[in-house]
């Protein structure tokens, strides 16, 4: 299917989200939509798929106008969406959520579903076990779901927003080789919602660029990485070498520690963290980083074992004991457990600030804006949080943690982020690290891990494997661990 | 065009822009309900407006009527604004009026009202706020829905106030208390008029208080917060189970003060009735649904709730019609506003496609 967009114009209070966008878009291609975060990505796809409406401009389908009013709308003209985070039912079953928006009579018929997702799924090559509760699933099945989900209620064109964020190689791979085949084989029209220029590259025969909310390039695939970072940022970018470590004292001392994770038990861990480490969690989704990273932040209790916080046992501790200990955890959902919708930055800044009883207004408001300004936050004080683009939601959530803190978790910190943004984020966190404070990071992205860890902790099926020196280890023989294999 | 950011001069605009279409739809509902049983609307305007304001005395009883949903209003602008459904508002107001009871029943006629009068508030507000805390903890440590929980609490005040009735507390053939000494009552600013000024102080100050923990307090902010994201909220370091605690039980403090002035203020009966509450709890849900938890109109909303029932009195009275027309009219009326609402932002939502 032909999707033209013309003047596609979109504003959130003062900011220029999509300014006079135009693009047109073929079926049987597969195409990019590049741009760092706050370029307005995002903001488009979410009016082509019906979830919110444009200010002004004209979404034409081969050559015909069209208007949603729903996503459900967009679906019933065959334009599907698959969310950075999916949009699904966790309490439901695979099936459920499958069956949850087909057309059909008053009762469901749950043979026929079960029928049509098994062949769905089976064209895709994916594995989904149609009984499995969707909160126990990884992202990346989750996704895969929603995929099969869409097709099967007619999807002609599908936008995926960020999709290899947070699932693993494997499923990256399976992702891609069936996107391929549907546009090869049916004639779908796929757009790709990245910043991730190797997925660009591997995937897409046409990119379009854009920042701050106007398009300023496109470009027919392949072409030099150079020029496509040149499109996105105006200039190439080059990385800083970083600052050698300086370990302090131990800070944190997990002993023998068993933790029940989602699927498997994280068993006899045992690791040490020094002030002023950069300790990254690598593995496949799921394998127990995520589980040992909440544990640490006392969101969940272990089941053996000891944690010492700076020689005091806070195994028993709840979450606001730790906090009140010195440590953060900033979660990867920020929309879900990070930030609260429907407050805006200003009500976030005084709500994190220490103080009395009354909440002085005017210095929250001062604060605000001037973290808004130090961490560069595309926003304004009186913005509500879930406006902001992805990138700016985190670079929120990193200007709300407390200044002095001895251990900092955080679950993927640069998921969905840009280049730029993302170095920009490991600036702050080495910022933190050189004032001696201990950080715990878990990410799908090995490069980053291999860049930044001091140390790494590889996981495996509940076990967990030190690698003490990352320089003198491979990228290569990394992905051995994480795939369980010993090097 | 429309902002995300609204500002308050926009609230009060969409209240007016949803509040006056829903008033004249009720009222044309309300007029063929009286022309299609032969009774002339004009009149039964003209009597239920004189009825309700048409003398100092109306005027009193309108305050004094306003009192007790202003108290459960005021509460339930805190649950409200946690995302807490306190429907069992209700069974503490009972709660409050029985508490209220075990002091007054025992004051003789020489007892020292300046002493009675805040024990039994005190108490009220105990009966009220444990009642609350019961919800509260079945929430927060057995997973009970607080509006399931708060169904189930009701009907077992309603049986633990109908057991004292008719039981340890009855007094004659009827299911009631005697009627309680002077001391026990709320007094009377002036003879003749309803008017109690301990009742307006309590009402007033419980409602001021309640505004600025919203609008100024750190735990107001918190409360907002958990409304919008409990999750959120814990992790930005907000005890959340704490505050649904403590949230409930000063709304059930709230309901509980609303309890005692149905039992002492001058325009009850002075003695523990069946039926107590009256609805009252409800009529509070009603009021902060129908503001959308926006505090400053919650007085206002609660005066013109209170119009009603003394306004239907005189309808009953002098017309013969029966007094819960005036329900039908304060249900049918935040049914037209939160409809008005919904065609509203419907509106906005396609006017801003085109």
């Amino acid at each position: 299917m032909r999707v033209e967009l013309e003047h596609i114009t979109k504003t959130f209070g003062k900011l220029r989200a999509n300014d006079d966008i135009s693009m047109t878009l073929e079926g049987g291609q597969i195409y990019a939509i590049l741009g760092e975060n706050g370029a307005g990505k995002s903001t488009l796809m979410k009016i082509l798929s019906g979830y919110q409406p444009a200010d002004s401009g004209r979404i034409l389908l081969d050559g015909k106008e069209v208007a949603f009013e729903t996503p459900a709308d967009a679906l019933a003209y065959g334009i599907g969406m698959l969310h950075q985070d999916p949009l699904d039912v966790p309490v439901l079953t695979v099936l459920e959520n499958f069956a949850l928006g087909r057309r059909e009579g008053l009762l469901p018929n749950r043979r026929a579903a079960r029928a049509a997702l098994a062949d769905h799924a089976n064209r895709l090559g994916f594995l989904l076990n149609p009984d499995a509760y969707v909160d126990g699933l990884t992202i990346g099945e989750r996704q895969q779901l929603e995929i099969v989900r869409l097709l099967s209620l007619g999807a002609r064109v599908l936008i995926l927003d960020e999709p290899t964020t947070g699932i693993s190689a494997e499923q990256k791979d399976t992702l891609f080789k069936s996107l391929k085949r549907l546009v090869a084989d049916e004639g779908l029209t796929v757009i790709l919602v990245s910043h991730k220029l190797e997925d660009v590259e591997a995937l897409c025969s046409h990119v379009y660029v854009l920042r701050q909310g106007k398009v300023v390039g496109q470009q027919a695939m392949p072409c030099s990485t150079d020029r496509l970072v040149a499109l996105m940022f105006g200039q190439s970018i080059e990385r800083t070498p970083r600052p050698p470590i300086e370990r302090g004292p131990l800070v944190l001392s997990v002993q023998n520690l068993s933790i029940p994770g989602r699927r498997l038990v994280v068993r006899n861990l045992n690791l040490d963290v020094h002030a002023g480490e950069v300790i990254g969690l690598a593995g496949l989704d799921g394998s127990g980083q995520n589980a040992f990273l909440r544990a640490c932040a006392g969101l969940q209790p272990p089941t053996e074992g000891r944690i010492v916080l700076v020689g005091q046992d806070v195994t028993r501790c709840g979450y606001h004991e730790m906090v009140r200990r010195g440590v953060a955890y900033a979660p990867a959902g920020r929309l879900e457990e990070g930030l609260v919708a429907g407050l805006t930055l200003t009500e976030h800044f005084a709500l994190a600030m220490p103080g009395g009883a009354w909440v002085n207004w005017k210095a929250a408001q001062q604060q605000a804006e001037k973290r808004i300004a130090h961490y560069n936050i595309r926003g304004r004080p009186e913005s509500l949080i879930q406006t902001l683009s992805g990138g700016n939601q985190q670079r929120t959530l990193l200007a709300l943690l407390p200044s002095d803190l001895k251990l900092l978790l955080m679950e993927n910190p640069t998921r969905g982020l840009d280049v730029e943004s993302a170095r920009w984020v490991w600036t702050q966190l080495l910022d933190r690290r050189a004032q001696g404070t201990a950080i715990i990071f878990m990410s799908p992205d090995l490069d980053e891990i291999m860049e930044y860890s001091d140390r790494i902790v590889v996981f495996f099926g509940g076990q967990a494997t030190l690698v003490d020196d990352p320089a003198q280890t491979s990228v290569s023989q990394l992905g051995q661990l994480i795939g369980g294999k010993a090097v | 065009m429309t902002t995300l950011i609204r500002t308050s001069t926009n609230r009060v605009a969409n209240l007016f822009v949803t509040l006056l279409p829903a008033l004249f739809v009720v009222l044309v509902l309300i007029g063929m309900i009286l022309s299609s049983i032969d009774k002339d609307p004009a009149l039964a305007a003209r009597n239920f407006i004189e009825g309700a304001i048409g003398s100092d005395a109306r005027r009193a009883d309108v305050l004094m009527m306003a009192l007790p949903m202003l108290l459960c209003a005021s509460g339930l602008l805190l649950t409200f604004t946690a995302g807490l459904w306190n429907i069992g508002v209700e069974g503490q107001v009972t709660m409050g009026a029985i508490f209220a009871t075990i002091i007054a029943k025992e004051v003789t006629s020489d007892a020292n009202s300046l002493l009675v009068i805040p024990a039994e508030f005190i108490l009220a507000m105990i009966g009220g706020a444990l009642w609350a805390a019961v919800a509260a903890i079945l929430k927060t440590k057995g997973n009970v829905n607080e509006i399931f929980g708060g169904v189930a609490l009701n009907f077992i005040a309603t049986n633990v106030l109908i057991y004292l009735l008719t039981g340890p507390w009855k007094s004659g053939t009827y299911p009631q208390t005697a009627v309680f000494e002077q001391p026990a009552l709320l007094p009377r600013l002036m003879p003749g008029l309803s008017l109690s000024l301990p009742a307006i102080l309590v009402a007033v100050t419980s409602f001021v208080l309640v505004f600025f923990i919203l609008r100024g307090t750190r735990w107001g902010l918190q409360l907002k917060a958990m409304g919008k994201s409990e999750r959120s909220a814990y992790l930005l370091g907000v005890r959340t189970s704490r505050n649904v605690l403590l949230s409930m039980m000063l709304c059930g403090a709230l309901a509980g003060l609303a309890g005692a002035l149905l039992v002492l203020s001058p325009i009850a009966r002075g003695r523990l009735l069946t039926g107590v509450s009256g609805g009252v709890g409800f009529l509070g849900v009603l009021i902060v649904m129908l503001v959308n938890t926006q505090a400053t109109w919650v007085p206002i909303v609660a005066l013109f709730f209170a119009i009603v029932p003394i306004g239907t009195l005189k309808l009953q009275n002098s017309m013969t019609l029966d007094a819960s027309l005036g329900n039908v009219f304060q249900s049918a009326l935040v049914l037209a506003v939160l409809l008005a609402n919904g065609i509203r932002s419907r509106l906005q939502k396609s006017a801003s496609i085109k």
